[in-house]
């Protein structure tokens, strides 16, 4: 292994260990992430009943659901808020400091502290497993195209959570930022209502953000909404906002640097 | 060959210009106005490989803005920096390598876990090989009792311990140039004497020092050199030896009298010594230049003519001569 992967491997393994040194809270997010996926589902059986809206019925609505539960797990269990404190109360200092490119560190910490969140995901799918039922992939290709897309997200969700917290260099808070966040990717992303149920014109506003591969893209994959080709054109799409965002987040940064300054000891 | 070297280092923030209250408030969100607040004025500092300095200044003298402009946290507005022959800030990994940095009011420990973890991360980070390690943690804990808090979590320890382990932190690496900032700040008298004891043998080994502290008794037992620096600029730069002899002029002798000590008839009496009352009515000081009379002079006289008590000889401290170059009564 190079050194810098052992320091990347050192900074995910560290980050995971971190979230899970507070243990009571983190079986507290297991119970609870679970718990909302479950009344989620209960919603949409009463709603959609044997019928079905904007191409969605029961069965592929159960799906859908289990991969926007995965993918918010994910997303809002990672610890962006460390980020934010330490360029807040000036510890960014300290990081600075050190021989490692700053993002590909942070990186590393958010991957890991993602990963944390895994034993949630986990139980929350095997729990809707067993109460709900839900279909397969359409086909095992459309699995493992699934997954891919799953997997894409890891730096994605660091892409758009790193350029939000620098931000935090001009606002000096970070609440605000991180709610403005968390909203229009709950909305753009088809996590609170699929994208089929909104108006073309903003379906076509939210195919212009990174968001809906956090949610519509995978269950696109998997529910056979889209072909083969298809589900490769949204995964490379996916994967330009993965590079995109990752140079994005270095040119804010050379920026934000210059703004760093650490009144105070 | 100077291990660091910095030109005309500026650094110029610039900070709100609003008045208190709401009104101030409103007013701020409706016409913003900031000003430049200068915290490095145009600093000149030449340090060469082995020396250990010591750089001291007033609360808000610019000690920390110019450690972290030094080490390449912060992008100087005007100057330059040369660390090893590089810029600590474009070129920040690289320089990162051979520094190692300790700030006491912010720990490089991962708070959550224990100290270990985060020492073992560090190795990952300087690349340090396993034998290296084990042997700079030997090192440690030989001088500051490591293993008895290495699986402690970091939020647990005391602040001494903490201290201990942060040092640790910056030295994993052996870096060939060490800042520290106030690295004893907060910690009682038996600790703070271990550190120094650490700091000295870690120059007597050869490792550029530059420590800023607001404890004079941290730069007199491990610094030769000390930088004053006072509103952003440089007031004195020179050997701590040569500031005592260059500003300690006067002695002075404590005389506990056997009556009430009448303080204008023995300045009058002895007029080349100036003399000041004591705390108690029988006690008073006389101060004399050290340059024009020798302690056996003044004592010879004082005892022959005045049969005190008791009498005490005190020498003006290096704090004394800080405390007046930050108050402006000393020049360079």
């Amino acid at each position: 292994m190079t050194h810098a992967l052992a320091v990347d491997r050192a900074l995910v393994v560290i980050a995971f260990k971190r979230r899970l040194a507070y243990k009571s809270g983190w079986i507290f997010g297991l119970a609870l992430g679970g718990g909302s996926m479950l009344i989620s589902l209960t919603m949409w059986q009463n709603l959609l009943g044997d019928g079905s809206l904007n191409g969605y019925d029961w069965a592929s609505m159960r799906a859908y659901t289990i991969i926007g539960f995965i993918a918010a797990t994910m997303v809002f269990g990672a610890a962006d808020y460390q980020i934010a404190d330490r360029i807040l109360d000036g510890h960014i200092a300290v990081d600075m400091t050190k021989p490692v490119d700053f993002q590909r560190a942070r990186a590393a910490e958010y991957i890991g502290s993602m990963i944390s969140t895994a034993p949630t995901a986990a139980l929350g799918v095997l729990g809707a497993w067993l109460l709900f039922d839900p279909p397969g992939p359409v086909t095992p290709t459309a699995g493992l195209l699934t997954a891919l897309s799953f997997v894409l997200l890891f730096p994605l969700a660091f892409g758009i959570t790193y350029l939000s917290v620098l931000v935090c260099f001009w606002t000096k808070r970070y609440l605000g930022i991180m709610w403005l966040r968390e909203a229009l990717l709950s909305f753009f992303s088809g996590l609170m209502i699929p994208l089929a149920f909104m108006p073309g014109w903003l379906q076509a506003a939210a195919w212009a953000l990174p968001f809906p591969h956090f949610t519509t893209t995978p269950s696109a994959i998997y529910l056979g909404r889209v072909d083969t080709a298809g589900a490769l054109g949204l995964i490379a799409a996916e994967a330009a906002w993965v590079v995109g965002l990752w140079y994005a987040g270095r040119l804010v940064f050379r920026f934000a640097v210059r703004k760093v300054t650490v009144h105070g000891g | 060959m100077p291990i660091l070297e910095a030109r005309s280092l500026t650094k110029t923030f610039r900070r709100p210009d609003k008045a208190s209250g709401f009104k101030g408030a409103v007013k701020h969100l409706m016409q913003r106005k900031f000003k430049n607040y200068t915290a490095v004025d145009g600093i000149d500092l030449s340090i060469d490989a082995g020396e250990s300095v010591a750089y001291v200044g007033p609360n808000g003298a610019g000690k920390s803005t110019t450690v972290k402009l030094l080490t390449g946290i912060l992008r100087p507005s005007e100057g330059t920096v040369r660390v090893m022959g590089r810029d600590p800030h474009t070129e920040r990994i690289a320089n990162a390598h051979d520094i190692g940095v300790l700030f006491g009011q912010r720990t490089q420990l991962w708070w959550d876990l224990p100290v270990e973890e985060s020492l073992k991360l560090l190795k990952h980070m300087y690349g340090v090989s396993d034998a290296d390690y084990q042997r700079r943690i030997a090192k440690f804990d030989e001088l500051l009792d490591l293993n008895e808090f290495m699986p402690a979590l970091a939020r647990t320890l005391s602040l001494g311990q903490r201290m201990r382990a942060d040092l640790a932190c910056a030295l994993i690496h052996d870096p060939k140039m060490v800042y520290l900032d106030e690295p004893t700040i907060g910690l009682d008298i038996s600790v703070k004497d271990r550190l120094r004891a650490f700091l000295r043998e870690l120059v007597n080994d050869g490792t550029t020092l530059l420590l800023t502290s607001h404890d004079l008794a941290d730069i007199e037992e491990v610094c030769e050199r000390i930088v004053v620096i006072d509103k952003g600029a440089i007031a004195y730069d020179g050997s701590i030896e040569r500031l005592k002899a260059h500003y300690i002029t006067t002695k002075a002798v404590n005389l506990y009298l056997e009556g009430t000590a009448d303080v204008p008839a023995l300045a009058e009496k002895f007029p080349d010594y100036e003399w000041t009352a004591g705390e108690a009515p029988s006690e008073v000081t006389v101060t004399y230049e050290s340059g024009r009379f020798t302690t056996a002079e003044v004592l010879g006289s004082l005892t022959a003519q005045l049969s005190p008590r008791d009498l005490s000889l005190s020498e003006p401290s290096i704090e004394d001569v800080i405390r007046r170059l930050y108050a402006g009564e000393l020049t360079k």
